[in-house]
């Protein structure tokens, strides 16, 4: 009952949970947090479940449409010289497939998956700063819909997902279409840079009472991690878009080298994001593996500070290793080296975790549920991947196949082996507490047989034709190279690729609407967000857990002991010590805003006015100047009070 | 622990409200779509036809104005407007030597483009039979070294090197040594000195 006595010491004529009957108390926490279901209420929520769930059901809208056009693309390439689409369409194609896959699902999918998760994992009652989360889902969406309306009106950007300059340059790309993907990378970064902000004030300062940093779960370590990484890493690429856009808009010099620019400038900074990137995309899926191999192998995780001391050791590394990309630009040979050196240096944390989820899996008894099998799935693929991650980490190797379908094949293992497959893992996992049913598991063995034998099918022969000289972002090739038959194969692969993600999506809805009902724990998992009902009620916890060992659920019986004292009549949450997760304060926090929204608004229309002249930066920042002011405005709630 | 607040809500309508927006979405993109497709796409290459039919210019006697082919309204007179064109007419300034006797649009051994005056006048069509034909004075035919529709595009290029308004798809900067602001970057005479403009009638050669 550590929550107590802070209760107490505060002047405070209003109830707390102690004072009144269970039923009482969940009635009044009800009204409190909840979300009313009015237009109003859709616009204006901050709770975070509500949020994550909106950020993932788009980012997985966003999935299908990038999807969608890979199939396009592998279409386009099943026969040589096939016409199916013209060169200028297959230049946008691969661009927004790309742009697509790493900006508006990757990384805004891993993010909203901590949003959902880490209050409920951490045993407290919504995300720090909660609105800022909604105005940062309201970006996220403008950005996507800039993007894709884009495409749809033929002004979809054709330059690469990377954009290099001079191509992408002022020179080089006539038009809007290099404009609106760095202007699209600034929405997708400015909602990157505020969830990642969120999350870690949420994991340092409102963990459970007992929580101490060697008892948080691991996926909330990795997304502390992340979250630090997009901290360091994003504002590399706000520059090198804004930079770019400025180049291309108001004629500065930047990457002009006739006047003491640079383009190889644009290439350090777009990989000095690029590369951690990866990582943002990755170490969040380490954390998911970490946590659902645990549950399936019914004991602890081996080596937790082995494992975290990783996720740490790869968040570091992973900004000493971004020339890799650049092997090919003529660096000096030093740099060349010590990149190489750094770069085959990411295998030691990377098989240190897969030691341990081994050792775990191992020494458990592990029950093949779908979940695991997509970590299996993920622990082959994601060797693979890394294999050839080596590979290319070496100069002369990476010279031979730079820009070649073998790092084609090189990038897709790893990010669809070491990302998706743990992120399709997740949702078999974590759906039945996002909606309360269970996803079937006679279709979700279907659906691994189709994706891992798909994924391989697609991905694997894209070795061979890199190796056999075929280029990357190529819209047709010709009879006589003789890679008419390996892409054949490739793109009927795809075809098994994509009927695995069909049947994936029919189950989830399908289970969404009529699964068997879940419980609240239906796995028997260990951490705190198996504690609250399936699907979590607005207030997440009725009382707010105690927690006293790394796997309380297991550890504690039946009955977990809990911390009374929070105010019920206004949104309330405990504050705690950052290592030890001693109990320090009761914080308000926020009530639902429509200023968020609005603000996110007058955002994306300076943002995307400011393509076409660059006064609406000034014109624009009023009405934004007015949604802050009036999200800021005090409005004399109980929760403005302290 | 926990309760069963949330539970009278099925899975199904906890869903709804997301699937709506994402609906939302989805309507943005038909849209777009739709409008996209009234769109022409990018044309690397002209059709050989098309083609043929650009070099019909309906020129009046003494070769000043006259009537674009119909082709050129067919398609929407792209070669004034469309930024792709406008950048490809650009970039021929530049491979066909267009700086040697125009500089960077003030003009040196030949007329300015900045300061208003049109010797032949203002008209697409008159700046593409200058092109395509030559004019007395030194100004060669380029019809046997650019296609049609290369002419078109430097033509819409020219037009726009000195407009008193910066339109949206005019182009930006080069990556060379800067010697006068872009295109796009706002009224060409208040940015920049117009040069010498030496052809002028009343102060040179005439025509």
């Amino acid at each position: 009952m550590t929550g107590n006595r802070n209760a107490r010491t505060r002047e405070d004529d209003r109830p707390s949970d102690t004072d009144v009957s269970d039923a009482e108390g969940e009635r009044r926490l009800l009204a409190t947090w909840a979300t009313p279901r009015t237009l109003k209420g859709v616009l204006s929520t901050v709770d975070h479940k509500i949020i994550g769930r909106r950020y993932i059901a788009t980012a997985f809208v966003f999935l299908i449409l990038g999807g969608l056009l890979a199939l396009a693309m592998r279409l386009q390439l099943a026969a040589p010289e096939a016409r199916f689409i013209g060169p200028d369409r297959y230049n946008q194609i691969f661009t927004m497939h790309g742009s697509t896959m790493m900006f508006l699902f990757a990384v805004p999918v891993m993010e909203a998956v901590g949003v959902f998760l880490v209050p409920l994992m951490i045993g407290t009652r919504n995300i720090a700063f909660p609105r800022l989360n909604a105005f940062s889902y309201w970006i996220f969406l403008s950005g996507g819909i800039l993007l894709w309306v884009s495409f749809a009106l033929d002004v979809g950007p054709d330059v690469g997902w990377f954009a290099y300059v001079p191509l992408a340059g002022p020179e080089f790309s006539p038009g809007k279409r290099a404009d609106i993907w760095a202007q699209m990378i600034t929405f997708t970064e400015l909602a990157a840079l505020a969830v990642a902000v969120e999350l870690v004030a949420t994991i340092l300062k409102q963990r459970a009472p007992g929580m101490s940093l060697d008892r948080i779960p691991v996926f909330v370590w990795a997304m502390l991690v992340t979250s630090f990484l997009i901290i360091m890493a994003m504002p590399a690429i706000m520059i090198a878009s804004s930079t770019l856009i400025l180049d291309r808009l108001v004629g500065t010099q930047f990457y002009n080298p006739a006047e003491g620019g640079d383009a190889l400038l644009w290439q350090h900074l777009f990989w000095f994001f690029g590369h951690p990137e990866v990582y943002i995309i990755f170490l969040p899926a380490v954390g998911m593996v970490s946590t659902i191999i645990p549950t399936f192998a019914g004991r602890p995780i081996f080596g937790y500070l082995p494992l975290v001391m990783a996720l740490i050791a790869t968040g570091i590394l992973s900004f000493g290793l971004w020339v890799h990309h650049m092997f090919t630009t003529g660096l000096p040979r030093l740099g060349e080296s010590f990149f190489t050196a750094s770069s085959m240096s990411i295998a030691i944390p990377a098989g240190v975790q897969i030691f341990c989820w081994i050792a775990t899996l191992w020494a458990g008894r592990p029950q093949l549920k779908t979940p695991l099998l997509f970590v299996c799935g993920f622990i082959f693929t994601f060797v693979l991947g890394g294999m050839t991650g080596v590979m290319v980490a070496s100069v002369p190797l990476d010279t031979q196949v730079h820009d070649t379908y073998f790092v084609v094949a090189h990038f897709h293992y790893v990010l669809i082996g070491g990302a998706l497959f743990p992120l399709i893992a997740a949702v078999y996992y974590w759906l039945p507490k996002v909606s309360g049913r269970m996803m079937s598991e006679r279709l979700g063995r279907i659906v691994f047989a189709l994706i891992f034998l798909g994924f391989h099918g697609t991905f694997f022969p894209m070795h061979f034709l890199g190796l056999m000289g075929m280029p990357r972002r190529v819209y047709t090739y010709q009879p006589e190279m003789g890679w008419g038959g390996l892409n054949l194969f490739v793109s009927l692969s795809a075809l098994v690729l994509a009927a695995g993600f069909l049947l994936f999506f029919i189950d989830a809805i399908r289970s969404a609407r009529s699964g068997p009902l879940a419980g609240p724990n239906p796995w028997n998992a260990p951490t705190l967000e198996w504690a609250t009902s399936s699907p979590p009620p607005a207030y997440n916890f009725r009382r707010i857990p105690v927690v006293t060992s790394a796997n309380p659920l297991w550890d504690n019986g039946e009955t977990l002991p809990v911390a009374g004292g929070l105010n019920i009549d206004r949104r309330e949450l405990l504050v705690s010590s950052v290592v030890e997760a001693l109990p320090e304060a009761r914080e308000s926090s926020p009530t639902d805003s429509i200023w968020p929204f609005w603000a996110a608004m007058a955002t994306s229309i300076l943002l995307i006015t400011s393509i076409f002249t660059p006064w609406a930066v000034v014109w624009g920042s009023i009405p934004v100047a007015i949604t802050l002011i009036g999200w800021f405005w005090p409005k004399g709630e109980p929760e403005d009070e302290a | 622990m926990g309760s069963s607040g949330g539970r009278r809500r099925s899975g199904w309508s906890v869903a709804s409200g997301t699937l709506s927006l994402c609906g939302v979405t989805l309507c943005c993109l038909a849209c777009a779509t739709a409008l996209g497709w009234m769109r022409a796409p990018r044309q690397f290459r002209t059709d050989p036809p098309l083609q043929a039919d650009l070099g019909n210019l309906r020129l009046l006697p003494n070769r000043i104005g006259g009537t674009p082919p119909e082709s050129y309204f067919a398609l929407g007179k792209p070669y004034e407007k469309v930024a792709y064109d406008l950048s490809q007419g650009k970039r021929l300034y530049t491979w066909f030597g267009c700086a040697t006797c125009h500089g960077d649009g003030r003009g040196n051994i030949g007329p300015s483009f900045l300061d208003g005056w049109w010797l032949y006048g203002p008209e697409m069509i008159s700046v593409a039979a200058s092109i395509r034909d030559g004019r007395p004075h030194g100004m060669p035919a380029y019809r046997d070294r650019m296609t049609n529709d290369q002419i078109w595009q430097l033509a819409g290029y020219v037009r726009t090197i000195g407009a008193y308004g910066p339109s949206v798809s005019a182009t930006a900067r080069n990556d060379d040594p800067q010697t006068r602001p872009a295109e796009n970057r706002g009224p060409a005479s208040i940015l920049f000195e117009q040069g010498p403009a030496g052809m002028k009638p009343e102060q040179g050669p005439s025509p």
